[in-house]
């Protein structure tokens, strides 16, 4: 492997220093990801700035949210008793991920910032990755593409973005206070990634150097129920072939409001609008919430191997609306 | 061979311990991943990028440069080998590094040696390789048929004649992909020369057959050839082969006059240890209206790399399993630009299986008959039906019997989609299943000491499944003794020879080679008691050994002391050398036989989503006798699983342009995981096999056989959806 500096900084402003002013350093979280990427030599920085030493970890429990800070464990985070109570989707998209190894050393800021597990882009001798050295072309597109997006995505990349916990957390509208090189920023997780199909190779809005701090968690409001219903091939450690988040308030049959994320789809965390307009102040209509999955899936951009997808989505959106208006009734 | 039976029964069949099982969980069990040796370096295999073509230029000069790295390897400066000799199932694919060759991507092209894997390994990553790249061949449609040496084309009875009298016919194309065996522990070798003397530590099934293609690719004395291992992290076959990897590491090894370590990464494992091949197969039934078999036509494709053919096997079992008078069995392959092919647990039988016992299901719904029905009407259980002479056992229809009772087959609706619970389908599956038979030779030497205990020496290997344990407790009843007085000792190529463990063979083989050891012991032990000794006259099946003494087999209160018949001769041991005696085919009039099995399975399938999960499986196996309960019992379950697995997820994934393994990790190349897994009954049923005075057959991969048919007849049952092709996935089962 090649060599790198390692460095352990104590304080936020050190490690946003550190990488600031290396263009080769990254940050290094629970590794997960990171020596991941470099083992496959996709990504070698000369710099690894270690940031499991600041003080970012931990859960605030306030009123309407959470303050989760950024170096939370995926494990942590989903033990967290008011996440039960008040986000039961995002307990259960935490523990659908992963394993229980992997969980306890990833963390919730890592897990935003996960890349893709496409593996053309995650092996180098592949030539073609427009995400990995742009303009190179998508090798992809005409290879074993069973695992890649179908929504945000075009012939230059159909990557997923595979967090499942990023789903339901898009659904309530968290956000992330960053930290960089020119201070503080809040970002509504709704602007905070960048869609394949606006750019193959950009794939968030910080900058380098910007440091994840916290991630900031609306609680839903007393009385909505949620839940994440997660599609894959084997029984656990698996990401999705399709998933669906779906939270809502119900005011007897009729559905007052309603948050829907679908992961597995995009090449950001979905959130299907339309399809929340579709339903709020609808009753309970499987009918009509098909018709609301495929108005979501109506923009699908697909090759062979994702072609499924569609279908499979729309169906997984429809069973977990079902059993989340079922309960209520 | 001794016509006695031999006395077991005190600790032979009990479910003991793994004799080894302290030595790996504390960490003490060697692995040849644990051996460092002084002045050791590590060698890192480069692979090519392109999938067919030849390499025009390979510049090294820049990674000699490279802190500790100590050589490149290449074609162009690698040793010549000599040709690879032939060895039944394990040949050498090819050698390596002899031209600038490429026949697959990700085949060797070069070795980096360093004095750490980390050097080499960056030293690997940096290195600049030229091809004139050709267009890979994939497509098999393209390719040529050719017949295969150990799959010949079988026919017997008259097939058209057959089918033109069958009241009912059925016939389809089943398909099963490309599956890599992935044992957890990674392959890979220490190579040390003294002179022409090579000492291995490697990871393979057989040190035998690896001591042989080393010392002719080497042109030194099989003599000088040392192969060593005595623990591996598992083989399911990929342990067989004389891979590439270890050839480069002995040449690195002398070329640079010192020990090489060469480990291949988890990547690697789906490229340069071989996998189970892809299959394409075709298969005619037909049957008149009672369910009576009139005829079997099995054909089947099978696909190889340029160089190293697959073994087949795929139709063989086929004319064995049904007692019907017309079969014909047609077996090609074709040789692409893929990695090599080998044997993957339970070869050519798991896939042959998924056609056939799929294809019986299709029969039995177009007769209107119970699945299990059709099976009991037609398995052939006295008499081989393609030679007529009686089997040495046949317990497959107490095994469809057995099963059926346990699982409740009775109380099945047989309509598809008529069994239902909530939301979910329910479907009940079966599948009747057989391994072939295989007795390779093996020798082993038992030893008695003058302290009462005693030791059993073979070259053979214990992978993972248990022969230290076994054929401990077997020494410990034909010797009489508690299996903590008796040493096993396996895996070291200067032990008396065996064959490697594959194809199910070893247990049989070796456990007879100790039965014929011990005899012999006996007969030397004999030599000793002078004219005074109540044993005097006596032969060696006269006597027996009992807490360290030779006692008469009648009479056992007539004995007399090992230490004290040792003593009268100032020995400190004995020994006796055994080997397997398999009687003659002809003389013995009968056919030795596989193990059989049936396998009742049940699944849930959530339509709306495609969601399948087993939910509950019994396994019934006719291993002949049991040696071990407890690791019998983990044999059928691990290999369910990985039938499961076979039927579930197992895909080894090319890209169609350039020939790589598309999903070649653990995080893209799905096995089943714990919780796929339900809990799973099994049993043994039969009795021990007549052909061998051990009674065994090999129960390592007879497990797996049927269960992905059995999975995919249940989802019919479930769904009415007819599965063809491997694996079952979410996508085939949206409804
Ligand atoms: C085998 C496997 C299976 C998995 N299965 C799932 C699954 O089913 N579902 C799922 O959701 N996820 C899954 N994951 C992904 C896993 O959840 C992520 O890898 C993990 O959450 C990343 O967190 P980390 O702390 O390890 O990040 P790291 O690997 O340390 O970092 C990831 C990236 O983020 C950067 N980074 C980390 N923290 C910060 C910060 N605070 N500010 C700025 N940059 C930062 C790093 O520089 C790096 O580029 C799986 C991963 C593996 C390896
Ligand atoms: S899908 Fe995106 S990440 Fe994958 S190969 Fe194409 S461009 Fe690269």
């Amino acid at each position: 492997m090649r060599a790198f500096v390692y460095d352990r900084p104590d304080a936020v402003d050190e490690a946003v220093a550190s990488v600031a002013a290396d263009p080769q350093a990254a940050f290094l979280a629970g590794g997960t990801t990171q020596l991941d990427l470099m083992k496959d030599g996709v990504w070698t920085p000369d710099r690894l700035v270690d940031i499991s030493r600041l003080p970012l970890r931990g859960i605030l429990v306030e009123s309407q949210q959470l303050k989760v800070g950024a170096l939370t464990t995926m494990e942590q985070l989903a033990a967290e008793p008011v996440v039960a109570q008040r986000l039961t989707f995002v307990r259960e998209a935490l523990l659908a991920g992963a394993t229980v190894q992997l969980r306890n050393m990833a963390t919730i800021g890592g897990n935003l910032l996960q890349r893709t597990r496409c593996r053309y882009f995650r092996d180098p001798t592949v030539a073609a990755c427009n995400r990995r050295s742009p303009d190179s072309g998508c090798a992809a597109v005409d290879g074993v593409a069973r695992m890649h997006a179908v929504l945000g995505v075009d012939e230059r990349c159909i990557a997923l973005h595979a967090s499942d916990v990023a789903v339901p957390l898009l659904a309530v509208e968290a956000s992330v206070l960053v930290s960089g090189p020119s201070g503080q920023r809040r970002i509504p997780l709704s602007e905070f990634w960048v869609r394949a199909d606006e750019g193959p190779s950009i794939e968030n809005v910080l900058g380098h150097g910007d440091l994840i701090t916290e991630i900031d968690v609306p609680l839903l409001p007393q009385g909505w129920r949620s839940g994440y219903l997660k599609v894959r091939d084997r029984a656990s450690y698996e990401f999705a072939l399709t998933s669906a988040a779906v939270a809502v308030q119900m005011d007897g049959d009729m559905i007052a409001d309603i948050r829907i994320g679908l992961g597995g789809v995009g090449s950001v965390p979905w959130r299907a609008r339309e399809a929340e307009e579709m339903l709020r102040g609808t009753h309970v209509d499987p009918v009509r919430f098909e018709q609301a999955g495929r108005a979501t899936m109506a923009s699908a951009f697909t090759v062979p191997g994702t072609a499924f997808k569609v279908d499979l989505a729309v169906r997984t959106l429809s069973r977990q609306l079902i059993t989340m208006t079922e309960a209520t009734r | 061979m001794t016509a006695t039976k031999p006395d077991l029964g005190t600790w032979v069949g009990k479910g003991i311990d793994r004799v080894d099982g302290p030595h790996k969980v504390t960490g003490t069990a060697p692995y040849a991943s644990d051996v460092t040796l002084p002045g050791m370096v590590h060698a890192v295999v480069v692979t090519s990028t392109v999938g067919a073509g030849t390499i025009t230029k390979i510049d090294t000069s820049a990674l000699l440069t490279l802190p500790g790295v100590r050589a490149v390897f290449t074609h162009e400066n690698f040793p010549r080998l000599n040709p690879s000799p032939d060895v039944l199932f394990g040949e050498a694919p090819t050698a390596p590094l002899q031209d600038g060759r490429i026949t697959f991507h990700g085949q060797e092209v070069a070795l980096v040696v360093a004095d750490t894997s980390q050097e080499a390994t960056e030293a690997a990553r940096l290195i600049e390789i030229t091809y004139a790249a050709e267009a890979p061949l994939l497509d098999p449609a393209a390719g040529q048929p050719e017949p295969l040496p150990l799959s010949p084309d079988t026919s017997r009875g008259d097939t058209e004649a057959g089918w033109a009298a069958a009241d009912v016919r059925i016939g389809a194309t089943y398909r099963t992909p490309e599956n890599t065996n992935n044992p957890l522990g990674l392959m890979g070798c220490v190579a040390a020369w003294d002179g022409d003397h090579l000492e291995i530590h490697d990871t393979t099934q057989g040190t035998i057959a690896l001591r042989k293609t080393l010392a002719a690719m080497f042109g030194v004395p099989e003599s000088g050839v040392r192969v060593r291992v005595p623990y591996l992290g598992g083989g399911f076959g990929a342990g067989l082969n004389q891979w590439p990897y270890k050839l480069l590491a002995a040449g690195a090894a002398r070329e640079l006059g010192r020990p090489v370590k060469l480990m291949l990464t988890r990547p690697q494992m789906f490229r340069l240890v071989g996998h189970r091949p892809d299959t394409e197969q075709q298969v005619r039934l037909g049957a008149t209206r009672d369910g009576t078999l009139t005829m079997i036509e099995h054909r089947a494709t099978v696909l190889s790399s340029i160089d190293f053919l697959a073994v087949g096997l795929i139709t063989s079992g086929t004319g064995h399993l049904y007692a019907c008078p017309n079969v014909a069995t047609v077996e090609r392959t074709v040789r692409l630009n893929r990695r090599y092919p080998t044997s993957m647990r339970a070869p050519g039988e798991a896939e042959g299986n998924w056609a056939i016992e799929t294809a019986m299901d299709e029969l039995a719904y177009e007769l209107g008959m119970d699945p299990l029905e059709l099976r009991l009407r037609n398995l052939a259980t006295d008499l081989d039906p393609a030679s007529g002479k009686p089997w040495s056992s046949n317990g497959v229809i107490e095994c469809c019997r057995v099963g059926a009772e346990l699982f409740g087959w009775s109380r099945r609706d047989p309509r598809p989609s008529s069994m239902r619970e909530g939301d979910l389908l329910l479907g009940w599956g079966m599948a009747a299943a057989g391994f072939f038979a295989y007795l390779p030779m093996s020798q082993a030497r038992v030893t008695v000491y003058a302290d009462g205990t005693a030791a059993v020496r073979s070259a053979a290997t214990d992978i993972g499944t248990g022969t230290y344990t076994v054929i401990t407790q077997l020494a410990a009843d034909l010797l009489g003794l508690h299996p903590q007085q008796v040493d096993c000792r396996l895996g070291d190529s200067d032990m008396p020879a065996s064959a490697q463990s594959g194809g199910s063979g070893l247990a049989s083989s070796l456990s007879n080679a100790v039965i014929d050891a011990v005899s012999h012991l006996q007969g030397e032990l004999l030599t000793l008691a002078g004219a005074d000794s109540p044993l005097h006259g006596l032969g060696p099946d006269d006597v027996v050994c009992r807490d360290g003494a030779l006692c008469r087999r009648d009479d056992p209160s007539v004995r007399v002391p090992i230490a004290d018949l040792l003593a009268g001769q100032g020995l400190v041991e004995m020994s006796g050398d055994g080997r397997l005696r398999p009687p003659d085919a002809a003389a013995a009039g009968m056919v030795h036989a596989g193990a059989y099995g049936a396998r009742f399975v049940e699944v849930a399938i959530d339509p709306m989503i495609g969601r399948l999960r087993v939910r509950r499986v019994v396994s019934v196996t006719d291993g002949g006798r049991i040696l071990n309960r407890k690791l019998a019992r983990s044999q059928i379950l691990g290999a369910t699983v990985g039938g499961i697995g076979q039927a579930l997820f197992e895909d080894t994934l090319t890209d169609p342009g350039t020939g790589r393994v598309a999903n070649g990790t653990f995080g893209d190349y799905l096995v089943a995981v714990s919780a796929d897994v339900p809990d799973v009954e099994v049993v043994f049923v039969g009795e021990p096999d007549r052909y061998t005075p051990s009674g065994t057959k090999g129960i390592g991969e007879i497990g797996l056989v049927g269960v992905a048919a059995a999975i995919g007849n249940a989802v019919h049952h479930a769904t009415g959806r007819r599965m063809r092709d491997l694996p079952i996935t979410v996508d085939q089962l949206m409804m």
